[in-house]
């Protein structure tokens, strides 16, 4: 039971990378259509943040799995 | 003690046991987890000896993409005819990309890389032809982020020199010195982790799908996990290394 627990709080780090992927995204939005013409520099920086920013959702989700898997 | 060995071993036992068992949905779901984690199971080859499901799979793939480049590259001409204008498209999409990200020095880098995010794209569109995608294992995951280590820090001493690869690490001030030196763990660290934890979170994800509602319902979502999201982590692992490579090969002013 209180591995379940433990393992439901590892999984909680995706709210930031939630928040965190959804600010940069309707940032990214924003600044394409300011300026459509970065269009291809803007997506490179946005994915690049993305990708940092869904890593922290990703090691919970394997803390969570290791948490479980290991007991 | 964590470890990669004690993590695969207690995942073995947990996967046997659920396997004994069976029965629910709970126990279904966690004999997937634990076969995740305890790397893909071994295939004996011809009785001879065993390899993990990965290496297997990764043969197929192998075969299948080497045939793939024969047959798309056979009968080259100066003036392309159809197929080899869609070749030179994405070859040459691709060798731009490189250009942007890695500057002067990009043609030397630019197969490997493009070697790379074919590999990644065939193994994890792999579970659309049902196969169990290799970049499931943490294994290959971890092996093709220590060869992205490799030629990263390879790259920054053959280009800078033993002294400025030394260098390097002190830029851009001295005091960023240690956090530079973690960076040479934590980067190889987060590609590998970054790509098993998506790809064995959408195979999760997927299976449970499919033992909710078998019919029907899993291919929308198989687009969306199978296709778009391998696609995607395809392309953050390349862009990411390229981005690195670049930074470790850029010219001082």
């Amino acid at each position: 039971m209180t591995l379940a627990i433990g393992a439901a709080l590892a999984v909680f780090t995706g709210i930031g990378a939630g928040i965190g992927i959804g600010i940069a995204t309707g940032k990214a939005a924003e600044s394409i259509a300011r300026q459509p013409e970065a269009a291809d520099k803007i997506r490179g920086t946005f994915i690049l943040g993305a990708a940092l920013a869904e890593a922290t959702a990703i090691y919970g989700f394997i803390t969570a799995l290791a948490i479980i898997i290991l007991k | 003690m964590f470890s990669y060995k004690s993590l695969s071993e207690a995942a073995a036992k947990v996967y046997d046991e659920s396997r004994r068992k069976g029965g629910g949905i709970l126990d279904k779901l966690k004999e997937v987890l634990a076969e995740s984690m305890a790397g893909t199971p071994a295939v004996s080859v011809f009785g001879l000896f065993s390899v993990p499901q990965s290496v297997v799979v990764t043969w197929i793939l192998m075969a299948l993409l080497t045939g793939a480049s024969l047959i798309l590259t056979r009968g080259m001409q100066r003036i392309p005819n159809g197929r080899q204008t869609l070749l030179e498209l994405g070859v040459g999409t691709f060798n731009h990309f490189c250009e942007e990200n890695l500057g002067r020095h990009w043609r030397v880098f630019a197969p490997w890389l493009f070697t790379v995010a074919v590999y990644i794209a065939a193994a994890n569109l792999s579970g659309l032809i049902g196969l169990a995608p290799p970049t499931r294992d943490l294994a290959v995951t971890a092996a093709l982020a220590l060869m992205s280590m490799l030629l990263i820090y390879g790259a920054q001493f053959r280009f800078r020199g033993l002294g400025g690869g030394l260098k390097k690490f002190a830029q851009p001030m001295p005091v960023l010195l240690p956090i530079n030196l973690m960076e040479v763990f934590i980067r190889p660290l987060s590609l590998c982790m970054r790509l098993f934890g998506n790809v064995l979170a959408a195979y999760v994800i997927m299976e449970m799908i499919k033992t909710l509602a078998p019919a029907v319902v899993p291919v929308a979502f198989s687009l969306y996990f199978d296709i778009f999201d391998g696609l995607i982590q395809t392309l953050v692992f390349v862009f990411l290394t390229a981005l690195f490579l670049g930074e470790s090969i850029e010219e001082e002013e």
